[in-house]
């Protein structure tokens, strides 16, 4: 029996679980989130979530409480130090706390949800973390959000769409949004809460009252399928990528709220062929395909928009790097055919 | 210890990573998961590596990983170090022994284990730079890649050494591992929050004051130098703000100050924002443990004490990082200590030297300036 099985297959750069549940936390606005670890821990988060707001233009900066640990909680365990952050952050005023736990409070053992089942005057909430050793940074996402969907019932069904799991430290988050606001807007279909980005914790009881649940992407899908255990909703499992996608996403979202998409997606398709009119400059271009990580779901959005404006992609030495990021809808490649221009032309 | 909100300085292992990687020929290896190792690489901008360990090297143990990595980079002639994270430095492995056969410099730095400062100290110390005296020059201590004046600080130091004609010899911690054998028998630093202990201290760079009498001492200890021209540009710039400033003075009053930063530079500004401005030091807040003051100050570990401090003394003037930023209002504001989000840095800027001080001054009147006119009466 292999007791040491190859990590071969296992992703080493998944990131830490703290950081995933974070991206979540933080963004109920009303509420506090005590990382059980070191200062350390809190600080590299807090400094990754300070850069990321700032690059996002917003002002307001998580409330991010350390237990900091220190060598001597290491030796005889943190609990304590635990408590002893729980009972201060609960004196202020915040309707409920979260409590994240890191690989070294793991590692010695303490009991993070015994803790936090203590009476505490406002909720007291364990999101499973452990850091690394509780899985990856999409995993810490994931149970931050069901942890956070666990709070509430099932409401009178609205006709509204839900956002679930957008990603809070991609640059481009808002546009992001706002290019499937203006899908559903187009649609006519109105948007329900973002779950979870600026929310209040009042508003997070309107998550089971959707028709119909959007995911960031399919890494979701464990909390789509916990939603629709719970509250019944059905959902669709990404953001729309690239043109054909984006239209297909449309059908998609109006045959589960069943209104007729036909008067919509003759006004994308007119909005894509006038993008497409726009860029006409830069095709029969050679060029390659490049940036930090190409999904397929990217380089299949990338080879579409290449394709229609007769882009040789590959296999020429004269070619023209082209950027290559995750885009949503047609805005986003509108906005990725712009960096192709500027990298033919340079 | 208390709990802590909104930590503002990193960890132990940070420091550690910011010592050797400021050194080409060492090959620095985070010991621990993505997630300790995305933190230093985003913050210090320079090539580390990382076993990237997972729960099953927690449960079986993490030789092989270990030794799987340092495999990789074995025979590019580099030196190996390897920095423990909290984990890996509890589960009590043996790693010294199991890397006897590779000479590996181990570092048992873990956050839990104190702040930047103890880190990289702690790693320097382990690397046991050697003077010899052979060496011609004096070296650059203080130079940290955590620091976002480092590049700017060497440039300017690099530039009066060389007018004053003294060769410059070990830069630390910014240069080759090589040269951290041979290091010169003086040294002039940069940053005393991170000061090496190497060779004989002639003094700081930091304040016109200060980097009179260091070079003063240099042109003492080295026969061949000639520091006069530097000395007389340092008379000469010092004259301009000095009329800068009273021009300023002529129409509005001297700021009140609230500094937050490493004990060296919030020290380094307050002096220099008392003697050429007149300004009115309310409080200082020294991320770290720093030495006395003569005015008011404490050690700041969180945001919510910075943003009780500047309540509290409600200072025209707010110096520190984009964290202090954030919670300063309107207030002016200049930043001396990382991190500075939020604002585009390509050039390198001083803050020691003569064009360290020119440039610290120019910006905290520009930034009162615009202030006063944002915020009339």
């Amino acid at each position: 029996m292999n007791l040491k099985p190859s990590p071969t297959h296992i992703s080493r750069s998944g990131g830490c679980t703290l950081t995933g549940a974070l991206s979540v936390t933080t963004q109920v606005r009303d509420a506090a989130s005590i990382i059980h670890g070191p200062k350390g821990c809190a600080h590299h988060n807090f400094s990754l979530f300070h850069a990321t707001l700032i690059d996002n233009d917003q002002a307001v900066l998580p409330d991010l409480v350390s237990s900091a640990l220190d060598e001597s909680d290491i030796v005889f365990g943190g609990e304590d130090a635990l408590a002893r952050s729980i009972r201060s952050v609960c004196g202020r005023d915040v309707p409920a706390v979260f409590v994240l736990s890191t690989c070294i409070a793991a590692a010695i053992g303490d009991d993070v949800e015994a803790v936090c089942g203590r009476d505490w005057p406002v909720p007291v909430i364990p999101i499973p973390t452990a850091g690394f050793l509780g899985g990856t940074f999409q995993d810490g996402v994931n149970n931050a959000l069901i942890a956070l969907a666990d709070l509430t019932e099932h409401s009178q069904t609205s006709p509204c769409v839900n956002i679930i799991g957008e990603k809070n430290l991609e640059y481009e988050v808002e546009e992001n949004y706002a290019e499937i606001v203006r899908l559903l807007t187009l649609l006519g279909i109105p948007v329900g809460i973002r779950f979870v980005h600026g929310l209040s914790l009042d508003e997070i009881p309107a998550l089971g009252a959707a028709q119909l649940n959007i995911l960031r992407d399919p890494s979701l899908v464990p909390v789509g399928e916990h939603l629709r255990k719970r509250f019944g909703t059905p959902c669709i499992p990404s953001f729309p990528t690239g043109f054909s996608d984006t239209l297909a996403f449309m059908n998609s979202v109006a045959d589960a709220c069943r209104v007729d998409a036909r008067r919509a997606l003759g006004i994308e398709q007119a909005l894509q062929a006038g993008i497409l009119a726009d860029f006409a400059d830069i095709g029969d271009a050679p060029g390659v395909f490049c940036g930090m990580a190409l999904d397929p779901e990217s380089s299949r959005a990338a080879r579409e928009a290449a394709d229609a404006l007769h882009i040789r992609v590959g296999g020429d030495p004269e070619a023209h790097p082209l950027p290559v990021h995750p885009v949503v809808g047609t805005s986003g490649v509108r906005r990725m055919l712009h960096r192709w221009r500027r990298a033919i032309h340079a | 210890m208390p709990e802590c909100d909104n930590p503002l300085w990193p960890c132990a292992m940070t420091g550690a990573a910011a010592c050797l990687a400021g050194f080409d020929g060492i090959s620095v290896v985070i010991h621990g998961s993505s997630g300790c190792y995305y933190y230093p690489t985003t913050l210090l901008h320079a090539p580390l590596h990382g076993t990237f360990i997972l729960e099953n090297e927690i449960i079986f143990g993490s030789e092989d990983r270990l030794h799987e990595v340092i495999g990789e980079l074995s025979g590019t002639g580099n030196r190996i170090a390897v920095i423990t994270t909290c984990v890996p430095a509890i589960l009590g492995e043996d790693i010294q022994s199991m890397l006897a056969e590779q000479e590996v410099l181990l570092v048992d730095s873990p956050g839990f284990s104190g702040d930047v400062e103890t880190g990289y100290t702690k790693a320097l110390s382990l690397l046991a730079p050697q003077t010899d005296a052979a060496t011609e020059g004096v070296n650059i201590d203080g130079i940290c890649l955590l620091d976002p004046f480092y590049k700017g600080n060497l440039q300017e130091i690099r530039r009066l050494l060389g007018r004053a004609s003294v060769p410059v010899a070990t830069i630390f911690c910014r240069d080759t591992f090589r040269k951290t054998r041979t290091a010169a028998t003086c040294t002039i630093g940069t940053n005393d929050d991170f000061i090496s202990g190497i060779g004989n201290y002639l003094g700081g760079t930091l304040g016109i004051d200060t980097l009179r009498a260091t070079f003063e001492r240099l042109g003492a200890a080295f026969e061949d130098s000639d520091v006069d021209p530097v000395l007389q540009e340092l008379s000469e710039q010092e004259e301009e703000i000095v009329r800068v400033c009273d021009k300023f003075l002529r129409r509005f009053d001297p700021p009140s100050v609230v500094i937050f930063a490493g004990a060296s530079y919030a020290e380094f500004a307050a002096q220099t924002l008392e003697r050429y401005l007149d300004a009115d030091i309310r409080f200082i807040g020294t991320r770290n443990a720093g030495g006395s003051s003569r005015f008011p100050a404490a050690t700041v570990t969180g945001l919510k004490e910075v943003k009780t401090f500047i309540d509290l003394h409600n200072p025209d003037l707010v110096l520190g990082s984009s964290f202090e930023r954030s919670v300063s209002s309107n207030r002016a504001f200049y930043g001396i200590t990382p991190p500075l989000r939020g604002a585009v840095r390509l050039a390198p800027v001083p803050l020691v030297g003569i064009n360290g001080t020119l440039f610290f001054m120019e910006q905290v009147l520009n930034a009162c300036m615009d202030h006063t006119r944002r915020v009339p009466g």
